[in-house]
């Protein structure tokens, strides 16, 4: 299921329970949401037109989210590896260890 | 007793500064310092051809040996000297090992090389450099016999001391053709034939080692033709002119590690000069001191540093002027202002610090090694390591939840801006209302701790022998005072204005473009650090001095001998009777001293273990140097060509300007006293 979609001129996302809300209804909960389902594989959403979209308010929210989104699934692998290079050598030593002994 | 010296040179190593080894300085030193016997020990190598030549040409017993760099220390291998073939084809295997410098070899290579170590003599550096420790020294404990340390002053330590090893003490020379003087480390031992089983027999027992034939561990040789001094204390008596100061010049030189405090060092030569000495050196200590008493503060201080009351008030105005503007325009809301993201807040993206420093506490846990056997004892490591890696696993997860939030505050405050431009309708401003409460009470925590830092009281005392130094810390009494500190030339008497609130003067410093954020800590109180006499005042002129020689009497415990010449040039006789007596005395009791003087409260007061008295005589036109020596008690002192001479004479002369005089003083006295 696409995440946005543009439908009768006026832009959608996808609730939780897999119905379509208007793009002005997406608070910061709901974009986590949709951060998290661009994380993912098989993310899909309709591409930005303005043509299309005649509400000037959804053009605006439904061009920066979607290019952000778009942008975080092309780089969902670098943006997970980043996050757990903390402390990795420890990680990888003690795990080594501990496993080596079982 | 037997002399033994078992830690020789012969072959420059990549260990060593080059030499040209001499056969000949060899067999000359071995003869001169009469030893019975010796071993080689090279670097992490030994030579059989050179072994055999040069145990061919020495009349004594000659130990075939190498030294190794084992783990960070060093060890002398002894060997029996047989199956010498064996033992080469052995230590060609440590050659092998280590080939360049910082090479070395573990504790497991060694056996495996060497076999039973209990077929050779162990002897590791002790109280040495570089000293084998540790772990290390626990594997090999089991077989190792004495300990080589490399001053009289430890040896006397190691050997008062029963839960330490035997100390032996070696000259570690390398015998080179250029060699000027020999060296005078040595050991006695006292045993039977000079085997190694004999030796190592002889070694268990620390009471069979001593650095002296006859005299224990009370005398040590400590110049190449023989002479000895004690080990505890000793005065050198003599005319002037008759080699007193040349002694101990040439200690100085021969000695490792020697406090060397000469003639008139210490005394007061131009007051003025002297003073700014005196005061820039207790400014140094001042100054090392306030760092330490401030360093907590400046902690503190670094973090207040980021803190902005009054932005943050500002923020808190806006927030609430916003709210309550756009509540009024409820009703005439727009497409734009209509949407939900108009008015988003943002997420909270702060770092979890308690949860990478709980990571690091578990790693320490996993990691430390003094008290691994106490940790041990209550926590199993392998559910620790699972704690660790668990606890990083959350931190990942939390990171990764991170990022996302601070990606969804991106996307909140690009699509807020856009819409707010679109629309006349007023944002609500965001504020973060947990962070504008924390500096809150940051601040006042700050300013609690900053007035109890300005409230006067003695920090730290400490008595050195009569003298007392006072550090004091209390709130500055003017703007002067903070520029003194600050050793800039900018005027403070604007911020100084706000100095009883902390938080308002830190901001007026802020304020002053001038000053160096990271020197602030030192603006907020002062340190005081005085020395007074015993009577509570500021110390006059001379007690500079005293209180100088004292704290270099008290610094010589670091070293490994302490020399002083004539301190009786330099300071009153109550004064030398008194503290510097005492002090001396203590001292002697670690380590050797030795001290020049002409004063009888010096040389006769302060009960010296040994008297050595240097004398200028003139033989068949030629001028010859003595110095006869020998215990208080004892009627001559002897040289070491065997000359004697009268000891009441010679101290009497040297220490009261002759009998005569001695008695004639005491009339005087008695007379004054009558």
């Amino acid at each position: 299921m696409k995440a946005l979609k543009i439908e009768n001129h006026q832009g959608y996302f996808l609730t939780e329970e897999g119905t379509y809300e208007t793009v002005d209804k997406i608070d910061k909960a709901i974009l986590l949401r949709l951060v998290n389902l661009a994380l993912g594989d098989g993310f899909e959403i309709d591409e930005y037109d303005e043509g299309e979209l005649k509400n000037q308010a959804h053009q605006i929210i439904y061009k920066s989210i979607s290019e952000k989104l778009n942008d975080l699934h092309q780089k969902r692998n670098q943006f997970y590896d980043e996050s757990e290079r903390l402390y990795l050598d420890e990680y990888e030593k003690y795990k080594l260890n501990v496993s080596g002994l079982s | 007793m037997k002399k033994i010296d078992l830690h020789i040179h012969t072959i420059p190593t990549i260990s060593d500064a080059n030499f040209t080894f001499s056969l000949a300085k060899f067999c000359e030193y071995v003869n001169s310092a009469e030893l019975d016997a010796i071993a080689i020990t090279n670097h992490d190598m030994f030579d059989l051809g050179q072994f055999n030549e040069i145990a061919e040409e020495l009349d004594c017993v000659v130990f075939p040996g190498i030294e190794i760099n084992l783990d960070k220390g060093h060890l002398l291998v002894i060997s029996e000297n047989e199956n010498l073939n064996e033992f080469q084809l052995k230590t060609q295997a440590v050659s092998q090992k280590i080939t360049s410098i910082g090479d070395s070899i573990t504790v497991d290579e060694l056996v495996h090389i060497f076999g039973d170590l209990n077929n050779y003599l162990l002897i590791p550096h002790y109280e040495k450099r570089p000293a084998i420790t540790g772990g290390t020294l626990d594997q090999i404990r089991g077989f190792i016999s004495a300990g080589e340390v490399d001053s009289p002053k430890k040896f006397i330590r190691m050997a008062k001391d029963q839960a330490e090893i035997t100390p032996v003490i070696f000259s570690d020379v390398r015998i080179r053709d250029d060699m000027s003087k020999f060296p005078t480390r040595h050991t006695y031992i006292d045993c039977g034939d000079l085997s190694l089983n004999s030796l190592k027999f002889s070694l268990r027992d620390r009471n069979k080692v001593a650095l002296s034939e006859s005299e224990g561990n009370s005398l040590f040789q400590v110049f190449d033709d023989g002479q000895k001094l004690s080990t505890g204390l000793n005065i050198v008596l003599g005319a002037r002119s008759s080699g007193k100061t040349v002694t101990l010049t040439q200690i100085n030189k021969d000695c490792e590690n020697v406090k060397y405090i000469p003639q008139f060092s210490l005394v007061q030569r131009d007051d003025a000069n002297y003073e700014k000495e005196f005061n820039a050196d207790v400014a140094r200590k001042k100054s090392t001191f306030a760092d330490k008493h401030l360093g907590p503060f400046k902690t503190v201080l670094d973090d207040i540093l980021n803190v902005d009351l009054e932005t943050n008030r500002r923020k808190v105005e806006d927030y609430l002027l916003t709210l309550l503007k756009s509540a009024e325009e409820a009703e005439k809301r727009d497409a734009f202002s209509k949407v939900a993201l108009f008015n988003e807040t943002q997420f909270e993206v702060g770092v979890d610090k308690a949860l990478s420093d709980l990571i690091g506490s578990v790693r320490q846990l996993i990691e430390n090694i003094e008290y691994r056997e106490v940790i041990d004892r209550h926590v199993d490591i392998n559910n620790l390591k699972v704690l660790a890696c668990e606890l990083i696993e959350l931190l990942w997860s939390k990171a990764y939840e991170r990022k996302k939030r601070s990606l969804v505050n991106d996307v909140v405050r690009e699509v807020k801006s856009k819409l707010q431009l679109r629309t006349s309708a007023t944002q609500v401003k965001d504020v973060d209302l947990y962070k504008v409460m924390m500096e809150h009470k940051k601040t006042s925590k700050f300013i609690q701790i900053t007035k109890l830092l300005q409230s006067e009281k003695v920090i730290f005392e400490e008595n050195i022998q009569g003298f007392k130094v006072v550090c004091k810390q209390r709130a500055f009494e003017g703007a002067g005072e903070i520029r003194n500190i600050s050793g800039q030339k900018v005027a403070f008497s604007d911020a100084y204005r706000e100095y009883a609130s902390p938080y308002r003067y830190l901001v007026a410093l802020k304020e002053n473009e001038a000053l160096t954020p990271s020197e602030f800590y030192k603006y907020f109180a002062c340190i005081e650090y005085e020395i007074l006499n015993k009577d509570g005042f500021k110390v006059s002129g001379g007690e500079r001095s005293e209180f100088r020689l004292l704290q270099e009497i008290k610094d010589a415990q670091n070293f490994d001998y302490l020399l002083i010449d004539e301190p009786e040039s330099s300071f009153d006789n109550l004064f030398l009777k008194g503290e510097v007596n005492q002090m001396l005395k203590e001292l002697s009791k670690t380590m050797p001293v030795v001290i020049v003087t002409h004063n009888s409260t010096v040389g006769a007061s302060i009960n010296a273990d040994y008297i050595m008295y240097t004398s200028k005589e003139i033989e068949g036109g030629d001028i010859v140097y003595r110095r006869y020596s020998g215990h208080p008690s004892d009627k001559e002192l002897c040289s070491i060509d065997g000359k004697k001479i009268n000891n009441f004479e010679v101290t009497m002369n040297s220490l009261e300007a002759g009998e005569d005089a001695y008695v004639d003083r005491r009339g005087g006295y008695e007379s004054i006293k009558n």
